[in-house]
């Protein structure tokens, strides 16, 4: 390997192959056999086909922020980290789109394309490290995808080098190229259908005009009625945030920032062209006063908002000021059902006798409900990976999702099988066949059970060295 | 699926045929089930299936290689729920586009994407062949729209993917695979989609008689100016292009942005007007029947600003080998709908080829969604297969390793 990305881009070294052992979730850690950097589409694929021919796993990673596993490395695999290829490599203001490799990361795409009045939508809480590559796999998300979508829904196309060491180009800056729509599927399929070395980012025009408000509520009950009734009067807000008061305890503590100790807050967005922002801002001020605000904050300039986002922003690690350990759940609830979810959580905490902090996206139901208790005490951290499962099926009864933008990753295969049918999941596993047969891109993570693709396409067969327990999962 | 009852079934006729292959049986299952337990029988006698919704799509492709049975999904259109306060619809595939827009907007609600025909057109067709009006311009397509589904595998399985939650990312993104899939990989059975808010307001206006450059200056300056227009289309006038300019919203963001339109196009010294409400309508009726006018019809895709030299380098061999040429263009999207009756099978043939290697080099695309047979003996429909076709043939014979569902008909012979 280091004859194909130079013995510096190589590591092997045991101590330095820790810093790859997991992602954000570090709970779950694998030490890879090795890991490469590689510098180009060219290297990739010399990477992944040295790896083929000694049957090696292949795990691409980016920042390593995921919160969800996605990125642990299995036993005896090569780790492909993306993060030297971090060009910008075309701008293209008037067609909307710019060309980058996957390990810029997230935020900087906005900052090359600020000055010219344009901006990359998806912006998830770590967007200052987190790549564009990790968030392709991942289809991140971000406060303000109620209004703008998802990672898929600006993604426009990618470079992806195969498991065969094969190079394709999927969709491109024009749109709708006749065929299926494989930009769509891989664009969250969590690095198990090929390793992306370059993406075509949709732009947007910033907004003529943003309007922020924060506002406090006795409970989270009022703080939800008025997520509901802002949106029932027709307003999409740009994000709509809420936190509960441990949560908004904990930001105080880390960031500052001067934030009353109230039952609940919602933290608004709306942007637009002026005329309609002033409108719907006003409108969402009135709604939110006539569900019960006690205290409505108008920022009153640009550095007052920044601060107001950055207390939101930092609540997940503001945590950890409050508490030893945590767990981030990333559950999705049917919005109108926000008031309900967050009365049983908080009975289902009590039970427990662990706290949790809530902060979520309110608009899309993104619930990241943080689990605290403390390593030390014996049985308290498998108390509050419980309580977090709890809360995911919670989030299943309701009709909800485990994952709205963490991804599934290692760490919730377990409920893949809750959420899904045998069908639904043997379906989704032809689909990565398409794409890997061998499996070895990234395996262990999604499917809760063993799967092999089969020499031929055909009616799903346990193989014998599955049921033998030969094989293993993925 | 043993206990369900069979779904009814009829011999296949003339009318039935698609592209002109005439199915042996023609089934309309009135549940999903029943759907499913007729894909299961027809997987023991590897028949070949096509798919039937609204039939106005049935142009589009190759003909199928071979049919043994067509399932038409006009008894599966029932809403199969509807949550207002969550903003999201399930519904069945059969269910016509218009009879889900008079269900939603009870509560003041829609589905944010307007093709022509709404009232022939099913969601499942529309999923099928990533159906879109002019409002694609603000809200995208149906891959933006489209949060679950679940789908009859060729083996007559019932799979799901997605949700009924807006965000969700657990497991693959099986809805996406679905959108523009042309019945390849399986029946859409139903689908689960996000909706909008009706908006209070809503103004077109219209600049006329512009050149292609005129045009592209038209959006520049909108961009330049952080205006965000519901819908912008292009249609083909006596002289030039007439571009109607949609904003929807509330009524004070809708006025102000209009009357910065006004000054900006103003500004370039030319007619524009806002539209009362029947001339508006009469605008996008207009612009329907560009959309649905044949016996040719082309889908063309390029960048945005390849659009003024398409104009110029390849619109002209399109004009010259078909009378009553017509063009419904979209252009901050980048594509096109053009229309005509070919004077002579060949040289249409050949002004589509034509048009083809201009956008070859400027990385686009032309899809025949309809034409006579004569211009399709000499013209493939999809034209040459994209790059990543090899994958594409792998998906398919994962998901209908027998190759039953519409065989042959969509990109490539898939």
């Amino acid at each position: 390997m280091s004859s194909l990305v130079g013995a510096r881009n190589c590591i092997s070294n045991p101590s330095d192959l820790r810093t790859y052992e997991c992602d954000g979730l570090t709970s779950f850690r694998v030490t890879p056999s090795l890991v490469v950097l590689p510098a180009s589409t060219e290297e990739v694929v010399a990477v992944v086909k040295l790896a083929r021919e000694r049957g090696l796993p292949l795990v691409a990673r980016g920042a390593g922020t995921g919160l969800s596993g996605g990125a642990l490395p299995v036993p005896g695999c090569v780790v492909v980290a993306l993060t030297r290829m971090k060009r910008i490599l075309e701008v293209d203001l008037e067609n909307g789109f710019l060309r980058v490799q996957p390990g810029v990361a997230n935020l900087d795409v906005s900052k090359h394309l600020g000055p010219e009045g344009y901006y990359y939508a998806p912006d998830p809480s770590s967007q200052s490290v987190c790549t564009i590559g990790g968030n392709v796999s991942e289809n991140s998300g971000g406060a303000h995808c109620l209004k703008y979508g998802f990672t898929s829904n600006h993604v426009l196309g990618a470079r992806v080098v195969l498991a065969d060491g094969a190079v394709v180009d999927l969709g491109g800056p024009a749109l709708d190229a006749p065929g299926y729509d494989l930009t769509g599927v891989l664009v969250g399929s969590e690095g198990m259908l090929g390793i992306v070395t370059e993406v075509v980012l949709r732009m947007l025009r910033k907004p003529q005009a943003t309007r922020t408000f924060f506002a406090t509520f006795p409970s989270t009950d009022e703080a939800g009625n008025a997520v509901s009734s802002i949106i029932a009067s027709g307003v999409v807000p740009a994000a709509i945030e809420m936190m509960d008061r441990l949560a908004m305890q904990a930001a105080v503590a880390a960031t500052g920032v001067d934030w009353p100790d109230v039952g609940a807050s919602l933290l608004m967005d709306v942007d637009g062209p002026l005329a309609e922002v002033e409108h719907t801002s006003r409108h969402s001020v009135a709604l939110a006063r006539k569900a019960g605000a006690i205290e409505i904050r108008i920022p009153k300039d640009e550095n007052e908002r920044a601060l107001m986002w950055k207390g939101r922003k930092s609540a997940f690690a503001a945590v950890g000021r409050i508490s030893p350990n945590y767990i981030v759940q990333d559950g999705v609830i049917p919005r109108s059902a926000i008031a309900e979810v967050l009365h049983e959580v908080a009975e289902l905490s009590k039970r427990a006798d662990l706290r949790v902090a809530n902060v979520f996206h309110a608009g899309d139901g993104n619930l990241h409900p943080l689990v605290l208790y403390d390593a030390r005490v014996p049985g308290q951290e498998k108390a509050a990976e419980e309580l977090g499962g709890a809360i995911l099926r919670l989030c299943l009864r309701l009709g909800g999702s485990i994952t709205g933008e963490h991804g599934v990753g290692a760490e919730k295969v377990a409920y893949m099988g809750e959420m899904f049918g045998e069908a639904d999941l043997e379906t989704m596993h032809r689909l990565r066949c398409a794409f890997d047969p061998e499996r070895r891109l990234n395996p262990g993570k999604v499917f809760p059970t063993p799967r092999l693709c089969g020499d031929r396409p055909g009616p799903y067969k346990a193989h014998t060295t599955e049921l033998s327990g030969e094989a293993t999962r993925g | 699926m043993s206990a369900t009852a069979p779904a009814a079934v009829r011999p296949g006729t003339s009318a039935d045929a698609i592209l002109g292959v005439v199915p042996k049986e023609v089934y309309s299952p009135s549940t999903v089930e029943e759907a499913g337990a007729v894909l299961e029988e027809k997987a023991r006698t590897s028949a070949r299936v096509g798919f039937v919704g609204g039939g106005t799509a049935l142009s589009l492709g190759r003909p199928p290689a071979r049919l043994d049975a067509i399932l038409r999904t006009d008894r599966l259109t029932r809403i199969v729920e509807h949550a207002p306060s969550d903003q999201i619809v399930v519904v069945e595939a059969g269910l016509t586009l218009a009879s889900l827009q008079r269900a939603v907007k009870a509560h003041g609600q829609r589905l944010a994407l307007d093709p022509p025909l709404p009232e022939r057109r099913t969601i499942g067709g529309l999923v099928a062949t990533n159906g879109f009006g002019a409002r694609r311009t603000r809200y995208g397509s149906l891959r933006d729209l489209i949060i679950g589904v679940s789908l009859v595998r060729a083996d007559g399985a019932l799979a799901k993917g997605g949700g009924k939650v807006v965000k969700n990312v657990a497991g693959f993104d099986l809805p996406k695979m679905m959108v523009g899939s042309l019945g390849t990989l399986g029946l859409v059975a139903t689908a689960t989609l996000r909706l909008h808010p009706l908006p209070d307001s809503d103004v077109t206006l219209i600049a006329r008689a512009r050149t292609a450059r005129g045009v592209r200056e038209v959006v520049a300056a909108m961009r330049g100016a952080q205006l965000e227009p519901a819908a912008v289309a292009a249609l083909s006038a006596e002289k030039g292009l007439d571009v109607g300019i949609r904003f929807e919203g509330f009524d004070a963001g809708v006025k102000e942005q209009v009357g910065r339109t006004l000054d900006l196009i103003a500004k370039g010294a030319a007619a524009c007007d806002v539209l009362d409400e029947a001339a508006a309508a009469a605008f996008w009726e207009r612009h329907d029947a560009a959309r649905t006018a044949g016996p040719l019809r082309a889908k063309v895709a390029m960048l945005p600003s390849t659009f003024e030299e398409f104009s110029e380098r390849a619109l002209p061999a399109l004009r010259a080998a078909f009378s009553e040429a017509a063009l419904a263009a979209y252009p901050t999207l980048g594509i096109s709908f053009f229309s005509g009756v070919p004077s002579d099978d060949v040289a249409a043939a050949a002004a589509v080829a034509t048009v083809r290697d201009f956008l070859a080099e400027a990385g686009g695309s032309l899809v025949l969604e309809e034409a006579p047979a004569g211009v399709r003996a000499h013209a493939d429909p999809w034209g040459p297969p994209p790059a990543s076709f090899s994958l594409m043939r792998e998906l398919k014979d994962r998901l209908d390793p027998e190759g039953r569902l519409n065989p042959g008909r969509f990109v490539g012979g898939l």
